[in-house]
């Protein structure tokens, strides 16, 4: 998009020029160095982050109708600083705000158009009058437009819709490789950039959903696309109808009546399909990672996985002999909710003996960013240079100075987004200490590995009252399932 | 030092307020000060139902004359401790000092002696409550008397009622009453209980009643108190989170009442749209029951299904119906409604990212926290619809009932509708659906009061035991006088 870009009035060029680097392929500039990427001193960070602000959101607002509009009524034109652009994030729950009847009813060319609100691709035109699912129409946008459309169907019943491209997806999957295999302050070796390595992951091969989808392009990123290094569980495509009509049935049997399922009659006709997927499942996820990591042994690979499963994997691994299983340099990566058990303090040296990986490691990061935050040495989340962090005020949304430790919504802007304006708000509550430095020697602030979803905190406090209130149940973080903060 | 408020705990005619510990305070809440609860935990108990005998030597009567009594001593222009706890209230009520204020005036005639009198006799009998009710059936004298319980009420806190309302039905029931207070009102109860001690402190019912707070969840404390040999019935306000914890305790001889959390939605039928007259008057009865105490009640109206139709004229009229609503709510009195204490920020995030959806929803107001009206485009409701709060309500167009029928389901209390003669077409299949309440539109929280059934339950008749007495009638032949093949073992 670099052609399109306009200039802000009086900023220097070579800061322009060094944002539209990061904005363009960060990767490249960077020479994927993880040390290069974390080493720059904060002023000129910043300096650069606000010119590559001022230029995403001159060529975004005239892109995106919804930007735009926002922006207008808030009168807002030039940026001079990076926290005033904090009024124009997106909630993450704007990525599901069609009606939910456009789907019950299969109106793709109203959730066309609705979708192209929030993206500079325009798919409004596309002819999508064919399409009977959301698969089929995905893949029609897949197919004609710079867009692979994530979704993910959470507790509520929904089915979230996010305008990534694939030049997002690629990124996505870039931006583990580096922090997972190089040794910040060291330079990257060979291998580290260039080799291949497997990638073995208990989930599906492909599919709309941003679970399924991920292991396209991380086979991108660690296998430079040779099939024969991407070991997933599910050799098929996860339905995107399917994890839809899941979660309707879910919402459906909350609200008391499982049998009243808003969805069309060829989708609720699969049900029985789901079912039998879902049957088994975590059982054929821990025969599947067994099996794997036998064929695998003495290769360098990346497994990933919920912490839970890798536990009990790895347990069982270890009771059958086996130990240290992958080759030097291999790496294990885990996370997600704990679900109601208690791991064992040691769990992750279980992890990592039968595994053969120096440390575990657990990730940070959502379907609306393209940049996947992992934990340091020191547990902390560092940011790379193209995501701008904030702490919102959960009263007032309004930015926590960026000093001392603060505590608020988390909200992130990547100036590398390519398929949507870049600016998201979570729904986390996490921490970060803007002014301490961090004992791993990298210099980007981090967030703090404590991070808890806000809908989860909410309700606890013994104020009763007889009007019901959401369910806090988390959403099922259905984006690289356990990897998840 | 500033002085912390207490949460003054109360049993059966003293009033503790020693072992101070501090509660509250969570997420900018004040903090305040009551009894450390595991100091209480062995004197909430009455011990043996037995002890409920000095209940039995009142007269209803009495008991009447007892409350009328309470009532007056409730009024706030004269009752220290109510003047001190609506003080103390302002700052934990989810409600402003207009509403909270018109709440406290109101409690004396809670206790109305007429008002007490015909809801007991309508809901419970009152004949049922003074003795033992014969009647012949099956060759029997049945005769039936409903006795009082030791009952635990968990209460809700958004309307600093639940306390009062309590007190009263276990008075009238002959009941021991335990009432577990809410951090969104842990003063008014107590000064309700500190009037009795005033006035009657060896009375009866003074001697029945004990008012405590403690933080919901506690195990210790709840694993001690809720025992069957301590408790026979708990009856939890809402909460979904205070009512699951509970049910863990729940066991053969300990029986759960729940009045389950639940919302609100009305219908409004294509009559209702017709003409401006209609319009109009519609806005207001909506207004009304969204914005009454400020939207905090579970029967306070949340969504309205307009049956004006998706076509372009009938979103039209929505809208318009949204602009007359949105002033109908700016404009009642402020005894009724006001600006909001607070405005949920999530709910305002929410709203405010609709505004820029315009292709399918309409917001009108919203933007200075005084609540909102959203008409959706489309028969669907807002993703976010469990979070509507704070004066906030999302108008739907339907083209038909069968629409408005697939949204209620167990959660829906109650449904108002307009005009009238729509509800008799209507309660049926609203009833099948899994609402509990149909009322005129407007008239939500003008009704009968919470006389009979309440969410599909009459909680009053299960606070009570029934006991039943029989005797054969003359003509009934024994059993061990029947031969061999002439008796019938049936239930």
């Amino acid at each position: 998009m670099a052609t399109d870009v306009r200039s802000a009035a009086g900023s220097d060029v070579s800061v322009e020029r060094e944002a539209l680097a990061w904005m363009d392929d960060p990767y490249a500039h960077f020479g994927s160095s993880v040390t290069a990427m974390q080493s720059l001193d904060r002023d000129h960070v910043e300096a650069v982050q606000l010119a590559g602000l001022n230029m995403r959101l001159a060529d975004r607002r005239e892109k995106i109708r919804t930007l735009g509009k926002l922006a207008d009524a808030q009168g807002i034109g030039t940026l001079a600083s990076i926290d005033d652009v904090a009024p124009l994030m997106f909630r993450h729950d704007i990525y599901k705000s069609y009606p939910v009847s456009l789907l019950a009813k299969q109106r793709f060319d109203q959730l066309s158009t609705w979708l192209s609100r929030l993206t500079p691709y325009d798919c409004s035109q596309l002819d999508v009058s064919h399409c009977q699912s959301i698969d089929e129409w995905l893949t029609v946008i897949q197919a004609e437009t710079p867009l692979d459309v994530a979704t993910s169907s959470g507790s509520s019943g929904t089915c979230s819709f996010f305008p990534k491209s694939k030049k997002d997806y690629l990124f996505f999957a870039k931006s583990i490789r580096p922090q997972l295999l190089q040794t910040f302050g060291e330079a990257a070796s060979d291998a580290d950039l260039h080799d291949k390595i497997h990638v073995l992951t208990p989930l599906h091969r492909d599919g709309h959903a941003a679970s399924g989808r991920t292991g396209q392009y991380l086979k991108q990123a660690f296998a430079f696309g040779d099939d024969a290094y991407f070991h997933p569980c599910f050799d098929h495509k996860v339905s995107a109808d399917l994890q839809w009509l899941a979660a309707r049935v879910r919402a459906a049997a909350a609200k008391g009546d499982a049998t009243r399922v808003d969805v069309p009659p060829a989708l609720l006709a699969r049900r029985a399909e789901w079912e039998a997927e879902q049957k088994d499942m975590p059982a054929q996820q821990t025969e599947f990672l067994l099996r794997k990591t036998r064929e695998l042994a003495g290769q360098r690979v990346l497994s990933m996985g919920m912490t839970i499963m890798l536990h009990s994997v790895a347990k069982r691994g270890l009771a059958d002999g086996l130990r240290s299983a992958f080759g030097a340099g291999s790496q294990v990566m885990g996370g997600g909710g704990a679900k109601g058990v208690v791991l064992p303090p040691d769990h992750k040296q279980v992890i990592c003996d039968f595994f053969g990986a120096e440390r575990m490691r657990v990730a940070y990061g959502m379907t609306e960013l393209n940049t996947m935050l992992l934990n340091c040495e020191h547990d902390r989340y560092h940011l790379l240079p193209w995501v701008i962090p904030y702490l919102l005020d959960l009263e007032t949304g309004q930015p926590l100075p960026r000093k001392g430790r603060q505590q608020g919504r988390a909200a992130f802007f990547d100036l590398s987004q390519d398929g949507t304006w870049g600016g998201v708000v979570s729904g986390d509550l996490a921490t970060i200490d803007w002014d301490t430095p961090c004992a791993c020697g990298r210099v980007p602030v981090a967030v703090e590995i404590d991070i808890q979803r806000l809908s989860e905190l909410q309700g606890g406090d013994d104020k009763i009252t007889c009007a019901a209130q959401p369910a806090a149940h988390a959403e099922a973080m259905d984006f690289l399932t356990g990897t998840g903060g | 030092m500033s002085i912390q408020p207490i949460s003054y705990a109360v049993i059966r005619g003293k009033v503790i307020d020693t072992d101070l510990i501090e509660f509250g305070g969570r997420g900018g809440d004040i903090t305040f000060l009551a009894p450390d609860p595991h100091t209480l935990v062995d004197q909430l108990p009455l011990g043996s139902s037995t002890r409920m005998q000095d209940l039995y030597e009142l007269s209803f009567e009495q008991i009447l004359d007892y409350l009328e009594e309470l009532g007056q001593r409730l009024d706030i222009n004269s009752n220290e401790h109510m003047r001190a706890a609506r003080e103390l209230s302002y700052a934990t009520a989810p409600t402003t000092k207009p509403i909270l204020d018109a709440y406290y005036a109101s409690m004396p005639v809670m206790f109305d002696r007429e008002r007490i009198r015909g809801s007991t006799d309508f809901t419970i009998g009152i004949p049922y409550l003074e003795g033992w009710v014969e009647q012949p059936i099956n060759g029997s004298n049945v005769s039936i008397r409903a006795y009082g319980s030791r009952a635990l009420h968990i209460v809700a806190g958004n309307g600093p009622v639940v306390g009062a309302l309590s007190i009263l039905r276990g008075a009238v029931t002959r009941s021991d009453t335990m009432i577990k207070v809410p951090s969104n009102d842990p003063f008014t109860t107590g000064a309700i209980a500190r009037t009795m001690c005033d006035f009657a402190p060896d009375h009866p019912i003074t001697r029945h009643v004990s008012v405590a707070y403690w933080r919901g969840g506690d195990e210790a404390f709840e694993a001690r108190l809720y025992q069957p040999h301590n408790i026979e019935k708990i009856i939890a306000w809402g909460g979904f989170a205070s009512v699951k914890h509970v049910t863990k305790y729940i066991q053969p001889g300990l029986e759960l009442i729940s009045l389950d959390p639940k919302r609100s939605a009305s219908i409004v039928g294509a009559e209702g749209v017709e003409n401006d007259a209609m319009l109009q008057e519609a806005a207001v009865r909506i207004a009304t029951d969204v914005g009454t105490g400020n939207q905090t009640a579970c029967s306070s109206c949340r969504i309205v299904y307009v049956m004006c139709g998706t076509d372009d004229d009938g979103i039209e009229k929505l809208k318009r119906l949204g602009q007359l609503t949105y002033d109908a709510i700016l404009a009642l009195p402020s005894d009724l409604s006001t600006m909001p204490k607070r405005y949920d920020p999530e709910l305002k995030s929410n709203v405010d990212a609709l505004r820029l959806n315009d292709d399918w929803y309409t917001v009108i107001g919203g933007e200075n926290g005084e609540g909102a009206v959203i008409v959706s485009h489309t028969s669907d409701l807002v993703d976010f619809f469990e979070y509507l709060n704070d004066r906030t309500v999302n108008l739907v167009p339907v083209d038909t009932i069968d629409e408005v029928l697939d949204a209620v389901d167990a959660y829906t209390q109650t449904v108002g509708v307009f005009p009238d003669n729509l509800a008799d077409e209507l309660r049926h299949q609203v009833a099948l659906a899994g609402g509990q309440r149909l009322v005129s539109l407007g008239y939500a929280f003008n009704g009968p009061g919470l006389v009979g059934p309440q969410d599909g339950i009459e909680p009053m008749r299960r606070m009570v035991k029934w006991i039943v007495s029989e005797r054969p009638q003359a003509h009934v032949k024994p059993l061990w006088e029947l031969a061999e093949g002439e008796s019938a073992l049936v239930a």
